[in-house]
């Protein structure tokens, strides 16, 4: 029963290590990837240069028009170069062997996670309250609250098990397309290109027809034309539909009325472009396009609801879902859970009835663990008051329920 | 998990022999060895440089391979990931549960910073967005009592138990009201820590101050105490070794919190690790069977309940349920648990089913028979 089932739980743990795998922009393994193809392009680059320098040299002193002392001018600077792109590499390198430590604390950490063998044990309630920070700090870093997010991070220690980075480049996106600047996320989109083909991304066409939009706004329709033939153009074979509705939009002023060109004109349209460049962004670096909190919570929750957690005689202090105010609330839309089996909860002391610990009945047909009646009996004289009416018994008149 | 780790290593060391061995120098160290022959040969330019070429090609040839190996271990090692971490949880979420209720979550994350004595991140998270939505706010009442209890948790930790017994005495009548022993096991603590200091005659001085008002309650475990005194000098293999458990000062920290909790009415965790705990727990249950949902391509017909039983630690059992015997269905208002004269429970809707129309009803569990007006609705 308390046995943990380590595959399933591992198995959530997809974007926890596959964000450090494939993301092809940033971050661990897939970070580490691509710094490692920069060097060996940097490196290919220089050897194919070297080559051309010493077969012109070649050339040039079979002609016999070099002496030895020009050739190792030329050798001599081939090696300043060599030297230089040295240089430059270091910090390719660093970045490299930075996200091969993060990548391996990572295993490390879900490693740690084997080795726990009951849902009982502190380690587990360990591992929990990481994992519960890492999946806070996911939903602060995806809501802007960088702040907290990395002053979380830093005092639990656990710097390494999130992706704080991610979200500083992706948050000046952000920013410029709240300023209304479409610069800075078109350039990200070039960064990105091969990876947004692959998910089939239009954000750079919407971006496009957005900034052809704010020319006809200002109604410089000379350069919005332009514009279009330059960067519309280009998306004709997939979204000429598009191109010739947003081409629309010289004909009419940006107060008009008219359907489809006064939702064009809409600054609502900026914030679409802001959850485009997210959900995009998400799925390039393997991050769930929603917050790991919202699925666990709601999850979590549905499985501890019950019709009486909304009857406030039923209330329990210790149920998430009994604060009408919290944690409640947010669960009113969530389905309830589901049980074949009954689990008696004394009311007394908060314990289930078992066969360890029997139900057992007062006369008024109220039921309370054993334990519980027992020990207040022996506090008492053999006298037991039941907490919700009231009414005292002596102890020998309590009676067995059998709860099958 | 460990082969990850293990082809993980193999992946470190490749690159930290690609580190140590830098392709670089191998390029500028033939470039330099080129240079010197012809510097002390000038004559042999020609022959020096064709071999310059020559060496050039094979180291590059060297480095190509080893950075491609080191490629093709990373692409293996990431193909293997995307194997083993399956789990797509979007599947699992409600999309618009929690629409318009992003201030509520906020607040409970607050709250919960606050409950977990991290007072500087809670703050800064309220603070954050002040300007733009709905301010974040926890009750200063719940900030102040929690600093309270930090306080004194705190304190329990450096093994000083003033401050939790100042807080214990003073709410004497609410703590016994919910048959706490906190006051008692601080008291029980103190002493024997003057008995490990040796301080016998302190410690008694202590016994005779403070046990007195413990007398009806803690019998017991008071005469065990005072018995506790003549062992002191070799506890740990007396009857007495469970008094000076190594667990003791965590096990009162935890006890303090619980019940400090439940005199200000909140629950001993913080609700946010609770759910999200269970959370993690439900989540691969739920996928497995909304899985096996999609590959039978039915739909889930009672959106207003889970489809599956979770199963729950005892620990996050709060309420009771009774599902009835019989019918299988979970008790209600309108059909609530009826006990029979034997002791066993079933629903109301399955005993009238049961006694059809007789007055007489057989027990389906026992050999009993009792009249079904006898049957009475327990509560639970």
């Amino acid at each position: 029963m308390n046995k943990i089932n380590h595959d399933q739980l591992l198995s959530l743990e997809h974007p926890f290590v596959k964000v450090n795998v494939k993301s092809p922009s940033s971050i661990p393994v897939e970070k580490y990837r691509s710094a490692l193809k920069l060097s060996q392009k940097h490196i290919e680059k220089e050897i194919s240069n070297l080559t051309n320098t010493i077969t012109e040299i070649i050339k040039k002193s079979a002609q016999g028009n070099v002496d030895a002392k020009q050739v190792e001018v030329a050798l001599d600077a081939i090696i300043t170069r060599l030297s230089t792109l040295k240089r430059k590499l270091r910090d390719i390198r660093a970045e490299e062997s930075l996200y091969a430590q993060r990548t391996k604390v990572r295993l490390q950490h879900l490693e740690e996670f084997l080795s726990i063998n009951s849902l009982d044990s502190d380690d587990f309630a360990r591992w929990s309250r990481v994992r519960l920070n890492r999946i806070l700090i996911d939903y602060m870093l995806r809501d802007g609250f960088r702040g907290s997010a990395t002053l979380l991070a830093k005092s639990e220690n656990i710097e390494q098990l999130v992706d704080i980075e991610l979200f500083v480049q992706s948050g000046k996106v952000e920013q410029a397309l709240m300023r209304y600047s479409c610069t800075e996320c078109l350039q990200w989109c070039n960064d990105n290109k091969s990876g947004l083909k692959k998910i089939k991304s239009t954000l750079e066409f919407s971006l496009r027809e957005q900034e052809f939009i704010e020319l006809a706004r200002e109604r410089r329709t000379r350069e919005a034309i332009a514009y279009a033939k330059k960067h519309l153009t280009p998306w004709q074979d997939t979204h000429m539909k598009e191109i010739s509705q947003v081409m629309g939009l010289l004909a009419f002023p940006p107060d008009t009325k008219c359907h489809p060109y006064k939702r064009l004109y809409d600054k609502s349209r900026w914030t679409d472009l802001i959850s485009q460049f997210r959900s995009n962004n998400f799925a390039l670096q393997y991050f769930t396009p929603e917050p790991l909190l919202a699925v666990t919570l709601q999850a979590g929750l549905a499985a501890l609801k019950t019709p009486m957690c909304y009857k406030p005689e039923h209330r329990n202090v210790n149920c998430p879902v009994c604060d009408p105010n919290m944690l409640g609330a947010l669960a009113t839309e969530l389905p309830l859970s589901h049980h074949f089996n009954s689990s008696i909860v004394c009311k007394i002391s908060g314990h289930i009835m078992n066969e360890d610990n029997l139900p057992m009945a007062l006369p008024n047909n109220y039921v309370y663990s054993y334990n519980a009646l027992a020990e207040m009996a022996s506090l008492n004289n053999d006298k037991v008051t039941c907490p919700r009416t009231g009414s005292v018994y002596d102890i020998s008149e309590i009676k067995k329920v059998f709860i099958s | 998990m460990d082969k990850f780790i293990k082809d993980y290593d193999k992946i470190i060391k490749k690159q930290h022999t690609l580190e140590t061995n830098d392709p670089l120098d191998r390029l500028i160290s033939v470039v330099k060895e080129a240079k010197e022959k012809i510097q002390s040969d000038p004559s042999s330019v020609n022959a020096s440089l064709v071999n310059l070429t020559k060496s050039v090609k094979t180291t590059s040839s060297g480095i190509s391979e080893e950075f491609k190996e080191l490629q093709s271990l990373l692409s293996k090692y990431s193909k293997a990931v995307d194997k083993t971490f399956t789990g797509d949880m979007m599947s699992t979420l409600s999309p618009h549960a929690f629409d318009n209720k992003e201030h509520i979550l906020r607040n409970t994350i607050a709250t919960h910073f606050i409950r977990q004595g991290n007072f500087e991140i809670g703050d800064k998270f309220a603070q954050a967005r002040v300007s733009s939505e709905a301010n974040i706010t926890v009750p200063d009442e719940i900030r102040h009592q929690f600093m309270e209890m930090f306080e004194i948790v705190a304190a329990l930790k450096e093994n000083n138990l003033e401050p939790a017994l100042m807080w214990a005495m003073r709410h004497r009548s609410g703590l016994e009201k919910r048959t706490s022993t906190l006051e008692f096991k601080l008291h029980r603590q103190r002493f024997l820590q003057l008995l490990e200091a040796r301080e016998v005659r302190l410690a008694i001085a202590y016994a005779q101050k403070n046990f007195g008002h413990f007398g009806n309650r803690h019998t017991q475990e008071i005469m065990r105490l005072m018995c506790s005194i003549i062992y002191m000098d070799h506890i740990h293999t007396s009857p007495y070794a469970d008094l000076v458990t190594p667990n003791a000062n965590s096990d009162l920290q935890h006890m303090f919190t619980r019940d400090f909790c439940s005199l200000i009415g909140l629950s001993c965790e913080s609700p946010l690790y609770v759910s999200c705990t269970v959370g993690t727990q439900a989540i691969p249950t739920i996928l497995k069977v909304s899985a096996l949902m999609k590959a039978k391509k039915t739909e889930w017909s009672q959106q207003s309940e889970l489809p599956v039983e979770i199963s729950l630690t005892d620990d996050v059992k709060f309420h009771s349920i009774f599902t009835c015997p019989v019918s299988k269905e979970q008790a209600s208002e309108t059909n609530p648990p009826m006990m029979m004269l034997c002791g066993h429970v079933i629903c109301q809707e399955s005993l009238h089913k049961l006694c059809r129309g007789s007055t007489k009803l057989k027990c389906p569990y026992c050999p009993t028979e009792s009249p079904a007006s006898n049957a009475k609705v327990v509560h639970f």
